[in-house]
């Protein structure tokens, strides 16, 4: 887990979130392991197991929706009179995601403590899987995401929407026929899932908004591989943009992936 | 940097110049002559400013554009209103525009870093349209009248070939999919909309429950007064017929031809009874007779008097009994239906 949080080192505020959130959640960890220990021996491990794979099965159909799923409903749904062994749980229902699904399961917030799941496997090339509604989004996604990458992770909306403009997709009045509301989706549905951060600027008149990464985003992709996109989009060597290109470096060797 | 340069350097030549007018300006007031004329420059001064500055604010984006020079124009004019400044109250109102232009100037600094880096979102924007397999020849006509610049000219599968292509860079988690694709998680969310839509839907459906069931109450209820009353009419009438010979309780409610009747009967005149609208006493030959009484007249007498409660049985038998032994041959209360009564006989 540590390593995983120490990875969303990304753009954005994930940065931001001081230290001493990540020291205050890892103290009150190492406080309770050995409790938790002392805890689990009082459980029969089917009783464990079976929590362990409920909440397996809970975190795989909530991450249908693609919106980090939060602590709270964990402990409410289904951890329920287990939480003295709760960080056991999770551990092992990690465990089994790693192993048997190819799956991570990362916290995205250390704050609110959500968590999300994301691929361990390299994607495939052409994996034959079925296009789904989602696909189109992750085509606009991913070009919302170049943008601020290219743009020195944080672009004003106003860039995004000309951007969309020059791409057919507009973001007022009618709908798109494959997007519908632009706007609620990038604004509202990327933003909650943690893809984007739309953050109001102060003082401005009319209104303005900044976009930058979300944390998913940090955690689903890399600068390199986001640089790799727009080289190949444009036929171009990825270190003609130096500065990106030596910020992407930087992040691939400084921080490890895992 | 070239904006500021050019800040500097007319305000370094005005400076002169408006200190200069600053002391004519200030020995004019002193005279007291050209006071209105000075407070209208002034208040025109206020206003071109403030002008300057909103219109900074509104054309934000024109003003970081790489192509024209905004920002060093509207530098210029801001010098050249400087030139008229006397009072404090118009040099801040300079200072407020300087911050202003000053940011704008920080933001150029940031998009020249990225300018160096050469990337051109609209090369790319360029270079998207045609990974997604573009129509440009198409595109091409509608461009001169830009306006009508609509995705007819995309392929339909556009943005999935995107998509597709996108996918490969994201570790996102595929998502856990039914067999049969059929279900979704969202519905439960969905099925009280429809309800609340129905409820809305049909208020007409609604009221006419209540009312048919109100109805079946209210007919129950009032076939049992309705008798009540009948049998009372009756009372009244053998009453009128000969007041002075006592009407037998008991030949009164017999029916020969039903013994529930008979009961029923019972039933019904103990509400007359309990009412004060009928009165049983007991004649010489200690037997129960009947007779109406007067409502009105009895009123008080019934609060004066105390309540008296009597139980009277009759079973099978005794029915049989009475019936012989009175000699009933027709029922003083005739039955309502006269189905009812024959089925009561058989």
């Amino acid at each position: 887990m540590s390593q995983s949080r120490r990875s969303s080192k990304g753009p954005g505020p994930s940065q931001v979130q001081s230290m001493d959130v990540d020291e205050e959640y890892t103290l009150t960890q190492t406080q309770t392991s050995s409790q938790v220990q002392r805890n689990l021996e009082r459980r029969s491990q089917n009783q464990v197991e079976h929590k362990v794979s409920e909440l397996v099965q809970f975190l795989l159909v909530k991450d249908q929706k693609k919106i980090p799923i939060k602590r709270a409903d964990i402990l409410k749904h289904v951890i329920k009179d287990y939480k003295d062994i709760f960080p056991e749980i999770l551990k092992r229902a990690n465990n089994i995601f790693q192993q048997v699904f190819g799956l991570e399961l990362a916290e995205v917030d250390p704050k609110n403590h959500s968590y999300i799941l994301i691929s361990k496997l390299p994607p495939l090339q052409d994996d034959g899987m079925k296009e789904d509604e989602n696909t189109p989004k992750m085509g606009l996604l991913i070009i919302i995401l170049s943008l601020i990458y290219m743009k020195g992770n944080v672009v004003k909306d106003s860039v995004v929407w000309e951007m969309l403009r020059r791409l057919q997709v507009e973001c007022s009045g009618r709908k798109h026929k494959i997007f519908g509301d632009v706007k609620k989706l990038v604004t509202e549905e990327f933003v909650k899932q943690k893809y984007l951060e739309y953050i109001r600027l102060p003082h401005t008149d009319p209104l303005e908004h900044e976009f930058r990464w979300g944390s998913r985003a940090a955690k689903e992709l890399s600068k390199r591989q986001i640089l790799q996109f727009v080289a190949k989009m444009q036929k171009k060597n990825p270190k003609t943009w130096m500065s990106q290109y030596n910020e992407a470096e930087a992040e691939a060797s400084g921080t490890g992936r895992h | 940097m070239a904006e500021g340069k050019r800040r500097r350097r007319p305000t370094e030549d005005m400076g002169k110049e408006s200190s200069e007018r600053k002391s004519e300006e200030g020995r004019e007031r002193r005279t007291c002559i050209g006071q209105e004329s000075n407070e209208t420059t002034r208040r025109l001064i206020r206003q071109q400013y403030r002008q300057l500055i909103a219109s900074c604010q509104q054309n934000r984006d024109l003003m970081l554009s790489n192509r024209g020079d905004k920002l060093t124009e509207a530098l210029e004019d801001a010098d050249k209103l400087f030139a008229g400044v006397s009072e404090p109250r118009e040099a801040a109102l300079d200072a407020q525009f300087l911050v202003l232009a000053t940011n704008l100037g920080k933001e150029k600094a940031n998009q020249l870093q990225s300018d160096m880096a050469e990337f051109d979102s609209i090369a790319f924007a360029e270079d998207l349209l045609t990974y997604m397999g573009i129509n440009r020849l198409e595109r091409e006509d509608s461009d001169s009248d830009e306006d009508q610049n609509t995705s007819g000219f995309l392929p339909n599968n556009a943005w999935y070939k995107l998509g597709e292509e996108a996918k490969k860079y994201f570790r996102r988690a595929p998502v856990f999919h039914f067999m049969l694709g059929t279900f979704t998680a969202d519905p439960p969310v969905e099925k009280p909309r429809i309800e609340r839509q129905r409820k809305k839907a049909g208020p007409q459906e609604e009221t006419a429950m209540p009312a048919q069931l109100k109805k079946m109450e209210e007919s129950h209820q009032e076939a049992t007064e309705k008798e009540v009353e009948r049998i009372l009419g009756l009372l009244q009438a053998y009453h009128q017929e000969d007041p002075n010979t006592p009407i037998s309780y008991l030949e009164f409610v017999t029916d020969p031809r039903s013994f529930a009747r008979t009961v029923e009967n019972m039933f019904y005149v103990s509400f007359l009874i309990r009412d004060g609208l009928a009165g049983v006493k007991l004649d010489p030959d200690k037997l129960p007779i009947i007779e109406p009484l007067n409502p009105e007249g009895e009123e008080n007498d019934q609060d004066s008097l105390l309540r008296k409660q009597a139980v009277i049985s009759m079973n099978y038998e005794e029915w049989q009994k009475i019936v012989e032994t009175f000699e009933i041959s027709a029922p003083m209360i005739p039955p309502t239906t006269g189905t009812q009564s024959d089925a009561e006989q058989s």
